[in-house]
This record gives structure tokens, C-alpha cells and sequence, in this order.
């Protein structure tokens, strides 16, 4: 993995203001992490082009989304989101 | 008097959806007509394949599909909220019914209410 | 059974471990209550504990309970008498309690 500036983690689903908010500004030297009801993003498709997306698997698995082939997002489980949070210079939970 | 129960809040973030379905499981309980509207991001309840045990929770796909044996009369999902999030009979569950969520499928009952 | 093998249980004598449950222990906790299971209550156990496993709950009041028997057994057995008679007290929570499943949500 190499180096990421900003991670976002976010937990908000597509229809939630502050998801939109959270898109907007990401930069391609950042990272997006989806959790929770952030990983619904993988079956609306529209996630930002330059970023390194990440998604939860257990979060994906909960939400049936783990069939689905998504090339924009990369699986993490627990000791890896815990690894990406660490590597980041820093770190916004949305 | 039939009650329409919405849900638009996306599965396991919170209570509140899981309410509302206790809710309408309650009302089918007395034999008051019940009816599960799921909207924007809710659709996603209705998704095949969850598999919640990763996370510490009961799958709410196999918890819906209790609702026609408790006597809830209908399961619905608005149709352009299931085409944003990439669900079509392929991979919704069983027995879910496409409409549009508008003025007029609400004037079809007595009551609305939200989750949440 | 004897005393010590008796599994890990809440307050309310609901076992805490689901996988902790087989029939010698659905009928001590059943002889806590001086009853004797027939075929008619394994029957409505068995029933109950597939109802958990498709829909990963136990069925949340005693009338949900009566109506997903009726469902899958026929008016018969779906009806709040017999279901009183074999599993005496709040039938749906007696129930659960003896096949090892989650107490009912909404049982007082």
C-alpha cells in the first residue's frame, strides 16, 4: 500500500447529505474507506475515479454486496482497516 | 383502517428501521392491514445474499421473509430507487413488488408513517 | 440431566449459547415446570426451531406465534388453546425457552 494522505472513512449511504459532502473532497492522493452503509456506494457505482477506494468486507457481506464484482473498490477486513487508518497522515470519519 | 410503513434508512446502521418492522409485525399481529413501502437507500433491505453474521447481526432478509406468514399484505420498493442502487428481479428477494412512490400509491391507505 | 450439565442461562431461564441446546436439555427445562414432553411438543419445537433458523427470529409475540403455527401446521395446532395447553403460561415465550430460541421480543 503505499502512502495515503487523507483517509476518509465513511459510513453514510449514497442518499446522505454528508456522503456527498464527503465525495466533493476527496483528492486522487487520498483514500476512501467505505463502512457500514458507506459500502452501499459499490452498487450505486458512483465513486470517485482517482481515489484508492477500500471497502469493509463484513459490511459488504451484510449487505448482500458480496457477489457483486466491483473493479473500483479494494475488500479490507478488520486488521487491515485498522492498518490503512494507521498509515494515513491523517484521518476523517464522515 | 391500513397502515403503509416506510422504510427509507439503508439496513444495519440503525434501529430504526428494525423498529418499524416490529412495528408493522404488530399491527399484523391485531389483523390490521399492514403494508412495507422501501425507499431511497432502504431498497436495500430487499437485496438477495446478506450475510450479516461478520458483523454481529441478524440478516433483515431473512427476518422479512417472516412477513407474509405474520400477515403483512404487501412488500413494496420504489422502482427508481431499486434502479439507482443496481437491484431488478435478479437480485431482489422474493415476493417484492416494484411501484412508484408517489401522492397517489399513499392515498391507498389511512396511515403513513416513517422509520425513524 | 443433572444439575451441573445444565448450560449457561439468563434470568429468565433462556439458554445464553444457542449451540448449547439438545432434547436432554429441552426436557429439563421443561421438568422445571413439572412438564413432560410428548410428541405434540416436539413437534411444535421442531417447528420453532426451523422458523429461527429461515428467518433468524424467534416469532416476537404470542400471536405471531399462534399465526406461524397455523401457517405451517394447520388451524389444528395453530390456535391459542392448544398452543396454552402444551406449553402453559405465555405459550410463545414457554416455547422458546424450551427449544433453545431467543426469548420472543415482544412477550411480557
Amino acid at each position: 500500500m503505499t502512502a495515503i494522505k487523507t483517509l476518509h472513512i465513511l459510513n453514510k449511504s449514497p442518499d446522505n447529505p454528508r456522503a456527498a459532502k464527503c465525495l466533493e473532497m476527496v483528492s486522487e492522493e487520498d483514500g476512501l474507506l467505505l463502512i457500514g452503509g458507506g459500502v452501499l456506494f459499490l452498487a450505486t457505482g458512483n465513486l470517485p475515479g482517482a481515489a484508492k477506494v477500500f471497502a469493509l468486507s463484513p459490511d459488504v457481506d451484510a449487505r448482500g454486496l458480496g457477489k457483486l464484482k466491483w473493479s473500483s473498490a479494494s475488500a479490507v477486513d478488520f486488521a487491515e482497516m485498522v492498518q490503512l487508518s494507521l498509515q494515513a497522515q491523517r484521518v476523517v470519519s464522515w | 383502517m391500513s397502515t403503509l410503513i416506510m422504510i427509507d434508512q439503508p439496513p444495519y446502521g440503525a434501529w430504526t428501521g428494525r423498529e418499524a418492522l416490529d412495528m408493522a409485525f404488530s399491527l399484523a399481529a391485531f389483523d390490521q392491514p399492514a403494508s412495507l413501502l422501501f425507499t431511497g437507500a432502504g431498497v436495500n433491505w430487499l437485496r438477495q445474499a446478506q450475510e450479516a453474521g461478520g458483523i454481529g447481526q441478524k440478516s433483515v432478509e431473512k427476518n422479512l421473509s417472516a412477513a407474509p406468514i405474520f400477515g403483512i399484505e404487501a412488500i413494496m420498493a420504489d422502482r427508481s430507487a431499486c434502479s439507482t442502487y443496481g437491484l431488478d428481479e435478479n437480485s431482489l428477494i422474493e415476493g417484492v413488488t416494484l411501484v412508484d412512490a408517489d401522492a397517489a400509491l399513499l392515498t391507498n391507505y389511512d396511515h403513513t408513517a416513517f422509520a425513524g | 440431566m443433572t444439575g451441573n450439565s445444565m448450560p449457561e442461562r439468563n434470568n429468565e431461564g433462556f439458554l445464553e449459547n444457542a449451540q448449547d441446546w439438545t432434547e436432554a436439555v429441552a426436557t429439563a427445562i421443561a421438568a422445571e415446570d413439572e412438564m413432560e414432553l410428548t410428541e405434540k411438543h416436539w413437534e411444535i419445537i421442531q417447528f420453532l426451531r426451523s422458523f429461527y433458523k429461515e428467518h433468524e427470529m424467534s416469532p416476537p409475540s404470542n400471536r405471531l406465534f399462534v399465526k406461524a403455527v397455523k401457517e405451517a401446521l394447520g388451524e389444528d395446532k395453530g390456535n391459542s388453546i392448544y398452543l396454552m395447553q402444551l406449553f402453559p403460561g405465555t405459550p410463545a415465550k414457554t416455547a422458546c425457552r424450551i427449544a433453545g430460541l431467543p426469548r420472543p421480543t415482544n412477550c411480557l
